[in-house]
């Protein structure tokens, strides 16, 4: 597609910076505001979804009228926009992909064009960027005149993008950005091209967090070639080894580093590779890792060792280990794998849909999800229903015996089936008619079985056991349930 | 959230001046006669009721091998027999040294607990030596039975806002099962009344027609609920009088059960019973080492407890009163019979139980006049479970507020009776790389599986040629490695570094 320049663009940019070539990047040319409507779940009454909101951000435009945004921005969306800066001109959008994780979406437009994109100049990724730079944070004032600010680079780590627990790597840049017109998600650019998206900034320390470049890349490739894979998990907690007492115990040398394999999850990468607990990770891809837990990066100085094992690497991919386990040393392939959401106990996240659950003549039972546990509030840790926050503590106990989700009874919906159990809330499910219940499905199943028209439902806690009606549910979840508390989606089974 | 029920013990600063003891009162004035009570000398008539002056030793769990700090608060109390007064257990409780005044007399007599029952938060005192101002004073009397909703009862004591003697004046207002807060974990019978409780009234009796039918105990305060406090009643008082007669007190008896009200149709269906019936409760967990472990399963259907029928909610009818089904255990001893008509499997059975105390859910309770345990081990400091201990340390992992909370009920004491928790790291060269880990179960120490403290000190004495000590931890993979040389060598110093007398303290 060959960029239609429009005089009045040309002259504008002239003004602002005369020295750039009219086809050279620039703010107005290669950035878009990108409004998002989110709309997600209510995980408390999970047939409905909560109020929606609109956030507004920037989007990176890159080739093929696509446009990078981070996904924390695309979360629950149900309407998305692109808005061009200075002439406000809209254009109905929609999320190409997502990946919660490494904290990116691209949006691309829902439908015809017509001339939206002329004049307009997409990124390129500055994948070779070396941490010791100038960058550009790009932002647009309200009135849509760009505002660019240079800040300088000059620290890598690895931090969480978007959720907890999720460690990748950043580039930290310091330097005075002034957040414009209520926007986040800044595009950052260095020599024209697109160098990272600013996460985070501290404007008290001036410390931007920004997602680099080379992120941007790994995952526009991911998405350029279906299926989408994502990144991959080792599947075992690695601590350093620091202690002289547990060296000498481990029978390590002095002059190795290495962390310590624990907690491995089973059936993945880490157990599936033989790796055992106790076991000292040396080296991995014959990168030294230190005590700490560091390895020299040859782009990226010290680094801490999980990129190697994570976001630097791909799904399916074969790292050598170099490990010491009791006084030996040992080589061992380890192939990669991805733990998904679904495979855990309970999902670490759940964006774009609601939790599985099923209604029986107002008994309420869902999949447990730490969405419905962070209902409680901030304190949620302290607050939700213990037994729950226990769970979610300790799946891999659960997911020994068998399970895959936690159902459990989240509520009752007084119907006339129902006298007597109208307090009970937040029960674990452990049986249904006799039949283990390792997720919503199986309890739809196991609920085509009653015994003489009675369902016998079991909980691990107080009240143990209780009986519902078979024919009163089904004609309660026909009149009742629709009638009186206005559901009309009793289920939601994948 | 449920509001916290406060005590009703007045706090004083640490070691009330002993001149105190000389303001004391003269006696009241005469008031005229109300509801139809005799007209008796107010002086004679309150004579039995003493202001009780309690000095205490409280333990820090957090240090435990401190001495205690002292601290104090007074309440009331009154003479049932000769020598012999009753009290709450939280106005004597954890004692250092205990003064009965009375009414009208400037004499300090000393005292000292006789018998004291946490569980029911009762205790009877005794003068240390029995003084002949007490031997013409006419002991109360105990009234035979609960009283009535809506009768007129006063509570006399020596509550805050004066010196003197008190009596305030309400009605009976709701007789019900309340959590005992000085234990935090029984349940009995208490009587809620609207007359005034203050601090300071704990101990003190609750009349009515000049008998005792309860003893001032706990309340909420003013932010919570207004004119609401709670009197121990004559059943417990009784049980606890009959209990200690053999000499010693054995607690109260517990079905260790609990139990599911049977109002839906389909549950009473499936459970063998008319769908239209109003009686039998459904058996829905069952302590296994509980005096109906064996006896009793979960999905049984009590109908009959003692020959008292059990209605749908789970009350029965003792002399015309309705009251819950565990009131007819709360009156009974260990060793006693208890009988019940169940359905089990849909059919009707007949079993018998022998009634024990339980005892798994002290761990939850509170603790008194003990002195808390620990062994200190190359700064590790190892402490056995318990609610002091869970109040005053940090939440901890989410692993020991699970063994916690869940200890009776997951009947987890059968892996663990006492689980031990490593509480604190004193830092030292020998423990650097250890601090992070307090807050943790203990596992296994040099291959011993822990399951209470004393496993602690014997597994760390215990040579099994390796030159180092292996601790683990619950739910940590990585173990706890100590240098057996340098943790012998690090001892002596930590023990003086940190004031500690010795390396453990086990009972």
């Amino acid at each position: 597609m060959i960029p239609f320049r429009s005089l009045l663009t040309a002259c504008l940019l002239a003004a602002v910076s005369p020295l750039l070539a009219d086809d050279a990047a620039s703010p107005a040319r290669s950035m878009l505001r990108v409004n998002i409507t989110s709309q997600p779940y209510n995980f408390g009454l999970p047939w409905q979804k909560q109020n929606p909101g609109t956030r507004r951000g920037l989007g990176a435009l890159l080739p093929g009228n696509r446009v990078l945004i981070t996904a924390e921005m695309a979360q629950d969306a149900s309407y998305v926009e692109l808005e061009a800066a200075a002439s406000g001109r809209k254009l109905t959008g929609k999320i190409e992909a997502v990946d919660y994780e490494l904290n990116l979406a691209t949006v691309i437009p829902a439908a015809d064009t017509g001339d939206f994109f002329a004049g307009m100049i997409p990124l390129a990724v500055d994948s070779a960027l070396k941490p010791k730079a100038t960058l550009d944070v790009w932002q647009f004032e309200a009135n849509g005149a760009p505002v660019v600010s240079p800040i300088e680079l000059n620290r890598v780590d690895l931090a969480p993008y978007f959720l907890d627990d999720q460690f990748f790597l950043i580039f930290q840049a310091t330097g005075g950005v002034q957040y414009r017109a209520g926007t986040f998600t800044l595009p950052v650019v260095h020599d024209g091209k697109l160098a990272g998206m600013l996460l985070r900034y501290n404007s008290r320390d001036q410390v931007a967090d920004i997602l680099p470049p080379g992120m941007i890349s790994r995952f526009l490739d991911d998405v350029a070639v279906p299926p989408y894979e994502g990144t991959p998990n080792f599947g075992a907690k690695l601590t350093g080894t620091l202690d002289p007492q547990l060296r000498s115990y481990l029978k390590l040398k002095d002059v190795e580093g290495g962390m310590l394999v624990t907690g491995i999850t089973p059936g993945f990468s880490a157990d599936k590779a033989g790796i055992k607990d106790g076991d000292v990770i040396l080296a991995i891809n014959g990168n030294n890792i230190d005590s700490r837990g560091y390895y020299n990066d040859p782009d990226f100085g010290l680094l801490a060792a999980g990129h190697l094992l994570r976001g630097g690497a791909k799904v399916g991919e074969s790292v050598q280990l170099k490990v010491a386990r009791d006084g030996t040393t040992l080589n061992i392939p380890c192939t990669l794998l991805r733990r998904n959401p679904e495979d855990y106990l309970v999902d670490p996240y759940m964006f774009d849909r609601g939790p599985r659950f099923l209604i029986l003549g107002g008994l309420l039972f869902q999949e447990l999800t730490q969405n419905y546990l962070q209902l409680a509030g901030r304190e949620w840790r302290d607050r939700a229903p213990f037994r729950l926050v226990y769970a979610l503590g300790n799946q891999d106990d659960f997911l020994k015996q068998g399970r895959r989700k936690l159902v459990f009874l989240s509520g009752v919906l007084p119907a006339p089936g129902l006298i007597g159990y109208e307090r009970l809330r937040n029960l674990i499910v452990t049986s249904v008619n006799n039949k283990p219940i390792n997720d919503v499905k199986d309890l739809a199943e196991a609920l085509k079985s009653p015994t003489d028209g009675i369902h016998k439902i079991e909980f691990s806690d107080f009240p143990k056991v209780i009986y519902v009606d078979a024919a009163q549910a089904e004609l309660d979840n026909k009149e009742f349930v629709p009638a009186r508390y206005r559901i009309r989606e009793l289920q939601r089974l994948d | 959230m449920k509001p916290s029920l406060r005590f009703l013990r007045a706090a004083t600063a640490a070691l009330l001046p002993a001149s105190l003891a000389t303001a004391q009162l003269a006696p009241p004035p005469q008031a005229p006669a109300a509801d139809g009570e005799k007209t008796t000398s107010l002086g004679r008539q309150y004579e039995g009721i003493v202001n009780i002056e309690c000095n205490t030793l409280e333990v820090d769990y957090r240090t435990p091998w401190n001495p205690a700090t002292p601290g104090g608060g007074s309440g009331t109390g009154f003479l049932i027999a000769e020598n012999l007064f009753m009290t709450n257990a939280h106005v004597v409780s954890d004692a250092s040294r205990l003064i009965i005044r009375k009414v009208g007399d400037p004499t300090p007599y000393r005292a000292r607990v006789k018998h004291i029952a946490h569980d029911c938060d009762l205790a009877l005192l005794e003068l240390v030596k029995p003084a002949a101002a007490f031997s013409t004073v006419e002991p109360l009397k105990i009234a035979e039975e609960v009283p009535k909703l809506d009768t007129t009862v006063k509570v006399v004591g020596f509550p805050i806002g004066g010196e003197r003697i008190s009596v305030t004046r309400g009605v009976v207002s709701r007789v019900d099962y309340q959590e005992y807060s000085h234990s935090g974990a029984d349940q009995h019978l208490a009587i809620q009344i609207d007359a005034a409780i203050n601090p300071g009234n704990s101990g003190g009796p609750v009349l009515q027609d000049n008998m005792v039918v309860g003893v001032a105990f706990q309340g909420y305060s003013g932010d919570v609920a207004q004119n609401t406090g709670y009197m121990i009643p004559t059943p417990v008082m009784r049980r606890f009088l009959k209990d200690v007669e053999d000499g010693k007190y054995d607690r109260f008896v517990d079905l260790s059960i609990s139990h599911f009200p049977l109002m839906n149709p389909a549950q009473r269906k499936a459970l063998g019973l008319p769908e239209d019936g109003d009686l039998g409760v459904m058996v829905a967990s069952v302590d296994s080492e509980g005096s109906a472990g064996g006896a009793l399963k979960t999905g049984d259907v009590i109908l009959e407890i003692d020959g008292h029928a059990v209605e749908s909610n789970g009350s029965i009818d003792i002399d015309g009163e309705q009251t819950e089904l565990a009131e007819v255990v709360e009156r009974k001893f260990a060793g006693d019979k208890l009988s019940l008509k169940i359905i089990r499997d849909r059919k009707p059975e007949s079993v018998e139980i022998t009634l024990k105390g339980a005892s798994h859910y002290l761990m939850q309770a509170n603790r008194y006049e003990q002195q808390p345990q620990y062994v200190m081990f190359a700064g590790l400091v190892f402490q056995p479970m318990d609610k002091p201990l869970m109040t005053v340390a940090a939440p901890g992992s989410l692993r020991s507020r699970y063994w916690f909370q869940y200890f009776t009920t997951d009947e987890l004491y059968r892996e663990k009776p006492q689980p031990v928790v490593l509480t604190n790291v004193l830092p030292d060269e020998i423990n650097t790389w250890l601090r992070e880990f307090s807050g943790q179960i203990v596992e296994e120490i040099n291959g011993v599986k822990i399951t209470r403290l004393k496993d602690v000190s014997d597994a760390l004495q215990k040579e099994d040629g390796s030159s180092f000590h292996l601790i683990k931890l619950a739910g940590e993979g990585r173990p706890l490695v100590i240098d057996r040389k340098q943790a012998a060598d690090a001892q002596p110093r930590l023990l003086q570094k940190y004031g500690l007398g010795a390396s453990a303290y086990i009972e």
